[in-house]
């Protein structure tokens, strides 16, 4: 009744919608980092949005199945293989007990979610299954897979053949582009800082993580910008410290930060840093407060259009 | 962005964090009156349960409130939108200056076990280099104070503690260290504190303590709140082998804030 990881790849975890409600204590709420494509994962397998799953970062693991169970694999494109014949992103798979899943080359993306027909059989802390890897919690002992886990399941079962519609299927080969807000601290950088910053000249640097997304390109200047006294730092943030080189705060990020802050990420796109690949280079574009809600809405009735769509077994 | 009120004591205003945070900045000085004023305003908020309000962020000069841009309520004229939410936390603000009601929460004085041994306290020499003082009056000063938890954040447990001794004050590391291991008690420009979790630190380190700041097995998964005041005592290397980690600190209860500040 589980899951044996055989290869774990660069970082897979144990993933839901994380344990928002913390910041009060410095807690980050975690959760998957393409919360997105975690619930396009999981409608496919009639589960609810947040239901754990398995994300798949950069380099993919190898997986026996130890129960027959369907699977979902979306978000990221990687070379996927069940039993070494090839297999699609974002449809409905049937495993066997006994069958290998295993994940080939990164084709676009950064991130892939594995869902599951069944329950991740662990306990959950403070509220999730969730691996906070900062924290140290949820998962399997609050850290990445390792080969020779085993992951317990329970409920497993069978859900109809469904694939995603066309619509859905998500593309990263796309230059990326951000919408932000203007930061808190925007008015103190230079109109050469802001023309820099939105001149799509920066590039997602190999040192990120769930905890921020690092920029590399010509430094911002930021020689006459006064320290700020700490306070709260938000998912999406992005401080510019004294390097210049911006930094976007992530799942895991610092819930404190004293850096100054020249955008903050809309909470419609902030799904979308999960999929930003080293070397990817960035675009952001200016939006209003307003503007950020109504992209908000409008994806969030993506989703739930999306239930009417995988009645239809195609 | 705007201001949503003209400036009175002690004065504040809302400024947009984000698309999904509101900022309700003082422009007082950080202090333990101020700290007491955003705790007791965040317990405020929580007492009116706003529809969207998702968290709330205390910190030195500044409430953050979290909020859910889908669920906000619409204005008078039908559209959705953050204006309902600003007016809403600007009036419960304001009530709170006027009131001026400590935080109800009962409050502690927390005494934390540190071995200051040199096997510990890896930057001591270089602390000693630029206070010009010695081990001893390091360990004498920095156990003195009561420390005023401010607010928790960066790390899980993380304590945000003022009151250091000005003497002990000394520039962060121009290289950050690696890995500070838990635990690690250090000094970084005016500020004192503890790395709950094995990070990479800039502060220069100079004790540790034995004890889990973050206890997520635990209820409540933390060892102060917000407003408690915190007290380092040096214990030797073998004390700090035979403390569990997990073991209550000892906790001495502080008188309620005096209720002469109350207003009717």
């Amino acid at each position: 009744m589980t899951l044996r990881i055989l290869k774990p790849g660069l970082q897979t975890t144990i993933q839901d919608t994380g344990r928002p409600g913390n910041l009060y204590w410095g807690l980050s709420s975690g959760g998957a980092a393409d919360t997105f494509a975690m619930a396009l994962g999981n409608r496919l397998l009639g589960n609810p949005d947040g239901h754990p799953c398995l994300e798949v970062t950069l380099t993919g693991p190898e997986i026996e199945f130890g129960e027959d169970l369907s699977v979902a694999i979306t978000g990221a494109h990687f070379a996927l293989f069940h039993n070494d014949r090839a297999i699609a992103n974002d449809e409905v798979i049937q495993m066997y007990r006994g069958d290998t899943l295993r994940f080939g080359a990164l084709r676009s993306g950064a991130r892939a979610y594995i869902a599951l027909a069944g329950e991740i059989d662990i306990t959950a802390t403070l509220g999730s299954r969730s691996t906070h890897v900062v924290a140290g919690i949820g998962g399997m002992q609050g850290r990445p897979l390792q080969a020779g886990d085993q992951i317990p399941l329970r409920s497993c079962r069978s859900a109809p053949p469904r694939r995603l519609p066309p619509q859905y299927r998500l593309d990263y080969r796309a230059r990326p582009l951000l919408r932000v807000v203007p930061g808190l601290e925007q008015h103190y950088f230079s109109t050469t800082a802001h023309e820099q910053f939105y001149g799509g000249g920066f590039t997602v640097s190999p040192q990120s993580n769930r905890m921020g997304i690092r920029l590399a390109g010509e430094s911002l200047p930021v020689e006459n910008i006064p320290q700020q006294i700490s306070s709260a730092l938000c998912p999406g943030t992005v401080q510019v410290p004294p390097n210049g080189q911006p930094i976007i705060s992530f799942v895991e990020g610092q819930t404190i930060g004293g850096y100054p802050r020249i955008a903050h990420v809309i909470s419609a796109d902030l799904h979308r840093l999960g999929q930003l690949a080293p070397g990817s280079r960035l675009d952001f574009e200016s939006v209003d407060i307003d503007t950020a809600h109504r992209i908000l809405r409008d994806k969030s009735r993506l989703l739930t259009e999306l239930s009417e769509f995988t009645d239809e077994v195609e | 962005m705007a201001i949503e009120r003209a400036p009175a004591e002690p004065g504040f205003e809302l400024q947009p964090n984000g698309d999904a945070a509101v900022d309700i900045r003082f422009f007082a000085e950080p202090s333990a009156a101020l700290s007491e004023t955003i705790i007791s305003l965040a317990e405020s908020i929580n007492a009116n349960t706003i529809t969207g309000v998702t968290e709330l962020v205390p910190a030195y000069q500044c409430l953050t409130v979290c909020y859910n841009p889908l669920q906000l309520t619409c204005a008078s004229d039908g559209t959705p939108g953050v204006s309902k939410l600003r007016r809403v936390l600007a009036a419960i603000t304001e009530k709170a200056l006027a009131q001026n009601t400590p935080s109800q929460r009962e409050r502690y004085l927390i005494r934390i076990p540190v071995c200051y041994h040199d096997d510990f306290a890896l930057d001591m020499r270089a602390l000693c280099a630029h206070t010009g003082l010695t081990p001893k009056e390091v360990i004498s000063r920095h156990t003195a104070p009561s420390y005023l938890v401010h607010m928790l954040g960066f790390t899980p447990g993380f304590l945000y503690l003022g009151g250091l001794d000005q003497g002990l004050y000394c520039p962060r590391k121009a290289r950050p260290a690696l890995r500070v291991p838990a635990g690690s008690v250090g000094i970084g420009g005016s500020q004192t504190g503890i790395y709950p979790q094995a990070t990479p630190g800039g502060w220069q380190v100079i004790g540790r303590t034995p004890l889990a700041l973050f206890r997520p097995q635990q209820e409540p998964a933390y060892i102060a709140h917000p407003l408690d005041q915190v007290q380092f005592f040096a214990i030797s290397k073998n004390d700090f082998s035979g403390i569990d980690p997990f073991s209550a600190p000892e906790q001495i209860s502080l008188r309620q804030a005096s209720s002469e500040a109350k207003k009717p």
